[in-house]
């Protein structure tokens, strides 16, 4: 499955960190909301 | 704005939480609010249309998806320069808007809330002239 805008988000399940703790995130999480996802090269990357 | 944020790339959770805990938590009080996931083989880079195989990291890429799990707006720029922040806010509330309305209305270049809306049907054809001039600072 490849994004496109206007068709279904591809599903994922990632291990996460947010607040001291060790997750899980997935997809499913956020159906019935609005979610941004962001993707960037890197962690201590500059910009 | 009710919207949540994930970000992803290819490092580790533990290295998500020392970059939070030395170097965002010193920008961001209380440290980073969203999910930091953790894409490390890439393979949700690969769904998604970022990950770079020759660098074996993701591509800079945003994606706003609505409530019904549509992707509404895609942004993949290369890797030195950043986001623009407030063009993403200003998207998220014109996809909102559009969506409270029921798809009903359209939001023109560099719409913003409280500006004009332009309302689709025949009658519109060839009018938007009369109706909405365009704006450059």
């Amino acid at each position: 499955m490849t994004a496109r805008v206007g068709q279904k988000a591809p599903d994922f399940d990632l291990p996460s960190y947010q607040k001291g703790s060790f997750k899980h995130v997935k997809l499913s999480d956020y159906a019935g909301k609005w979610l941004l996802l962001y993707f960037y090269p890197g962690d201590f990357t500059f910009v | 704005m009710d919207v949540d944020v994930v970000s992803v790339s290819v490092d580790s959770y533990y290295v998500h939480k020392m970059w939070n805990d030395n170097e965002l938590g010193q920008m961001v009080e209380g440290g980073i609010p969203y999910q930091m996931g953790a894409d490390q083989n890439g393979q949700m880079g690969r769904e998604y249309g970022v990950y770079n195989e020759t660098a074996g990291v993701e591509q800079r890429g945003r994606f706003l998806i609505d409530p019904d799990g549509i992707i509404q707006s895609v942004e993949i720029i290369g890797n030195p320069v950043g986001q623009n922040v407030n063009e993403n806010i200003r998207q998220i509330k014109a996809f909102q808007f559009i969506r409270e309305n029921n798809g009903k209305v359209a939001c023109p270049a560099s719409w913003e809330p409280g500006q004009q809306t332009l309302t689709p049907r025949p009658g519109l054809v060839g009018n938007v002239w009369k109706q909405w001039k365009p704006t450059l600072d």
